[in-house]
């Protein structure tokens, strides 16, 4: 009798063994993860399917059948853990970075978004042109019983005509019956609905009526043009087209003086150096890095606003770190009052979106109508200052940095400070320790071992923080005489938007690329030398 | 009967599968992101917005709606050309959808998402997108045909890029003079009587600022008057209108005629780099300044103020032309319906009906001359129209990025007490450097 209840636990407890999971609530929750991770990657199939984009296409199956063999099997226990950490750093760490210096070696910006098919098609279709002294028709597209394409067209003195593949025949008036719709003409032709023309768009588009020479000089134009298509669904004139592609030679030939036009890094260019539009992306190699390296319009602020960054970087990191330091010491003693009161309001700055503190701070600081400077009765420039190469805004930086990073810098050293444990320090005091010499050979080595990598990353956030440098000063005050525009506290990455973005012709994202490329490189050089040292921290502990 | 149990597992799996996929569903055309429209608020402020865009748009990109024609136009004017698209749709029996896209998100996306099939067939946009969307290849060219004549001359040679036209224009806007009839009982005539008037208003404490003018730190959109006034100008142009990158007029006679003006201007106290869009705002619409140069963007935060809408006055005798901003109807290289786009924007969104309408929602001179003159008897719609007479299209080519970022770092130096002239000379070369580039 008892023996049933226990046979079926004994079986659901097996299927959950064989799927490798250790009860029956483990088995469930893991079918619920799997299945919505399956459902969401099928969901993501079927939105890349239609768009044709292969790759993502085969990374997302690629990656749910590994899921899937990972997690449905009771051996593979290591994969299950470094799995999903694997994924996301291929997804959000690797890829990006990847597909950034594919962008950098790419003329993708302004005039170089299309592919090569869409640019040609785009270039010859631009190059059909209606003359200005064309005449323009009333036009109504028809067909006729055996489907052929027709066009009723009215001149602009009110003569009616029928346009079919053969050519112009002027209509009577009794060639007409019926009105709107239901016309039909000559017996044979009807309207056709702009739906019906929807459908067969490309027919209809294409659909010239020949005219001959007589009527080509009665039109006054050009003596290449030679047919009468449709421009709208209800006009039609005479156009002209200039060029034509060579699908053989792949160049594209302009049929009144003949210039060939060859496509050269993305741009097809004549020989006399003259280009059509638009472009389209294409692989150029290291062009774009070239330009950053040695390009003296970049080159020269390139040097001032590198070694600005680090400063800013640096110092950035180490004013909130000390702040922050010294405010989770404090709060640390637990004779202070209402300590959690004031841990929370100290990381009020932190928590709110720096995207609108920098901007508030950018209104306090201002010279003529800020709080800051009302208040004291004087006139700073803070923020605008060009002195002794823009020194009181950067200090200005700095600090509104300091406001916004060292709640970030208290929240991880009062983490770190209670972790610790209590016995080292009191075993110090009993060994006649002051509380300074406690601090500086106990806690502080056994803390960096513990923020140090988050230094680190705080060095390499701060060495892009474009919001707050841009926020604050847009990169200003302006750096007299350089070549290009440039600012006393522009940071790299917003020196460079500025060149890739606001400069030149329009936006140059593969110029923005190889500079992000570089500003990785030089972060991950900084943050291995950086991990190098905390490790030798580590070594001594 | 192993391998089948296993199999089991996978029944919920299916299930929520199916369930995802239920989600396709959706209608399509719903809103795609409820942003508060702080629209043609200016260059320097564009910037800010780009940034706060470029974070919206990590949320969702707009993609076409499930129609035979797509339009997509912001918030102001999506309502007043449904019902129109309405109508065309059911004249010709097409399905039609109206989506709604913040402004200068239609920018972006439909240079991002027309190549890639989830753009629109029609949108609606400044003239000043087309030199990145031609450049690029996104947008096709309209054939206005004889309803060219129909439109202010200034409208169609904003939407004429190389001698093509890429659009039909609804609305024009510029910026004008802006009077407090308070303090400033009586029109200005030049530029010195505006200065003369202000810095008495100062003087005698009824103003905080002689002029609200923004700057923060520098605004050649709203400098530009001056310089074209004192004979100067940004880029040449050829006779057709079209604007030459080779040809920089910042460093010019007349242009560092106007660099010296503004360091006049700058050494009188009219003009500093700390005047941005709020500070401007609120000094005209507390009846602090006597003055304010500006657009019709900001009329509404004046209600509380008696002014009047006024040409800017003259430099050295010489009438002043601000930029001119001209939106209108563009249709996408890449439309899915090209006669049906086109049949409807020229048919439809070129009537006095729509253009009115138009007017109406974003309170903007229509572009259309039949409905430019009904309009007329509104007196701030004549004065941002009178003031517009002498403007320029602002330059649509993709060098003015160069342009707004240089010459505004030479309006700050001006400010910080630097050469005027060196200034502008400064900022002319970088141009230069920068198109080489």
């Amino acid at each position: 009798m008892s023996k049933a209840p226990a046979a079926r636990v004994s079986y659901a407890d097996r299927l959950a063994d064989r799927l490798g999971a250790g009860s029956v609530t483990g088995l469930l929750l893991k079918l619920l993860f799997l299945g919505v991770v399956n459902g969401l990657s099928l969901y993501a199939v079927l939105t890349l399917l239609p768009m044709r984009e292969w790759t993502p296409l085969v990374v997302v199956v690629l990656a749910t059948v590994a899921i899937d063999w990972v997690y449905l099997s009771s051996r593979r226990i290591p994969l299950k853990f470094l799995i999903p950490g694997t994924i996301a750093l291929l997804i959000f760490q690797v890829y990006p970075v990847l597909y950034t210096g594919y962008i950098g070696l790419t003329n993708y910006g302004t005039g170089n978004v299309l592919n090569e098919q869409q640019a040609i098609d785009r270039i010859i279709a631009d190059s059909i042109t209606v003359p200005d002294d064309a005449i323009r028709y009333q036009s109504t597209p028809l067909v006729d019983d055996a489907d052929e394409l027709a066009l009723l067209l009215t001149d602009p003195e009110g003569e009616i005509f029928l346009g079919t593949g053969d050519g112009l025949t002027t209509l009577e008036e009794g060639d007409i019956v019926g009105e709107g719709a239901d016309r039909r003409i000559l017996d044979t032709y009807r309207p056709l609905t702009l739906r019906e023309v929807g459908d067969r768009e490309a027919e209809v588009l294409a659909f010239a009526v020949p005219i001959d020479a007589e009527d080509v000089e009665e039109l006054a134009v050009d003596t290449e043009a030679d047919a009468i298509s449709v421009q709208t669904f209800n006009t039609a004139a005479v156009a002209i087209q200039r060029l034509e592609h060579d699908a053989a030679t792949g160049e594209i030939v302009d049929l009144v003086d003949g210039t060939v036009y060859t496509a050269i890094e993305g741009t097809f260019t004549a020989e006399d150096g003259s280009t059509l539009r638009p472009g389209f992306r294409e692989f150029i190699g290291f062009s774009n890095f070239e330009r950053v390296l040695t390009s003296p319009a970049i080159r020269g602020p390139f040097m001032r606003v590198f070694l600005w960054t680090f400063a800013f970087a640096v110092l950035s990191v180490i004013t909130t770190f000390v702040l922050g330091l010294a405010l989770a010491l404090a709060l640390n003693d637990p004779r202070l009052k209402l300590r959690r009161t004031t841990r929370s309001l100290l990381i009020i700055p932190y928590a709110l979106p720096s995207f609108m503190t920098a901007l508030i701070w950018r209104g306090l600081m201002n010279t003529s109508f800020g709080p800051i400077n009302e208040v004291l009765g004087v006139d700073i420039p803070w923020l605008t200052s060009q002195a002794f190469a823009g020194a009181l805004p950067k200090a200005s930086v700095l600090l509104v940095n300091l406001w916004l990073g060292f709640g970030y810098m208290f929240l991880i050293t009062t983490g770190a400070l209670q972790a610790m444990p209590e016995e080292v320090k009191e075993a110090a005091r009993v060994d006649g320790a002051s509380g300074w010499q406690i601090l500086r050979r106990i806690t502080l080595p056994l803390l960096l071992v513990a923020v140090g990598p988050l230094l680190i990353a705080s060095f390499a956030f701060n060495f892009n923080n474009f919001n707050t440098v841009f926020l604050l000063t847009g990169g200003g005050p302006p750096i007299q005489g350089t070549l290009t525009p440039a600012g006393h506290t522009d940071i790299l990455i917003s020196f460079s938007s500025r060149l890739a973005f606001a400069g030149g012709r329009g936006q140059d994202f593969g110029l923005a690329a190889a500079i992000s490329t570089i500003i990785f490189f030089l972060v991950a050089i900084f943050s291995y030398i950086g991990f190098k040292r905390t490790k030798v921290l580590e070594e001594i502990n | 009967m192993k391998r089948y149990r296993k199999w089991i597992a996978l029944v919920p799996v299916a299930a929520l599968v199916l369930a995802a996929c239920g989600t396709d569903e959706e209608p399509a055309d719903e809103p795609v992101e409820e942003v508060e429209e702080t629209e043609e608020a200016e260059e320097e402020e564009e910037a800010v917005e780009e940034e706060e865009e470029a974070e919206e748009d990590e949320e969702a990109a707009p993609v076409r709606a499930d129609a035979d024609l797509v339009i997509w136009a912001d918030d102001t004017r999506r309502d007043v050309v449904e019902p129109f698209a309405e109508q065309f749709g059911d004249e010709q029996g097409i399905s039609v959808a109206v989506q709604e896209v913040p402004f200068d998100q239609i920018r972006e996306n439909v240079v991002i998402q027309g190549p890639a099939g989830q753009g629109p067939d029609i949108f609606i946009g400044a003239h000043d997108w087309l030199g990145e969307m031609v450049e690029s290849g996104v947008v096709a060219p309209l054939d206005l045909g004889g309803a060219a004549d129909d439109f202010l001359e200034v409208a169609t040679q904003a939407f004429a890029y190389d001698g093509t036209n890429y659009g039909l224009p609804y609305a024009i806007e510029n910026i004008a003079l802006i009077r407090n009839t308070e303090l400033a009982p009586e029109p200005v005539e030049t530029l010195d009587d505006m200065v003369e008037v202000g810095l008495a208003a100062v003087e005698a404490g009824d103003a905080d600022l002689p002029v609200a003018w923004q700057q923060d730190p520098g605004d050649p959109f709203h400098n530009y008057w001056v310089v074209t006034g004192a004979g100067g100008y940004v880029f040449g142009q050829a006779d057709d209108g079209s604007y030459l990158a080779d040809d920089i007029g910042i460093d010019s006679e007349g242009g560092l005629r106007a660099a010296e003006i503004f360091g006049e201007l700058y050494e009188q106290d009219v003009l500093n780099q700390d005047i941005s869009y709020d500070i401007m705002i609120d000094t005209f619409s507390s009846g602090r300044a006597p003055f304010a140069v500006t657009g019709p963007w900001a009329l509404g935060d004046f209600e509380g103020v008696d002014f009047e809408v006024e040409p800017l006055p003259a430099i050295d005798g010489n009438p002043a032309g601000p930029f001119v901003g001209v939106q209108g109807f563009m249709l996408s290289a890449f439309a899915e319906n090209e006669l049906a786009a086109r049949t409807f924007v020229l048919d439809f969104m070129g009537t006095a009906d729509a253009q009115l309408e138009l007017y109406e929602a974003g309170n903007r001179p229509p572009a259309l001359v039949d409905a430019f003159e009904q309009v007329q008897d509104d007196p701030a719609v004549a004065g941002f129209g009178a003031a517009g007479e002498d403007g320029r299209p602002m330059p649509a080519i993709p060098e003015m990025g160069s342009v707004w970022e240089a010459w505004t770092l030479a309006y700050t130096n001006i400010f910080s007490g630097a050469d005027p002239e060196e200034s502008f000379e400064e900022a002319a070369n970088q141009i230069r450097e920068l198109i080489g580039l």
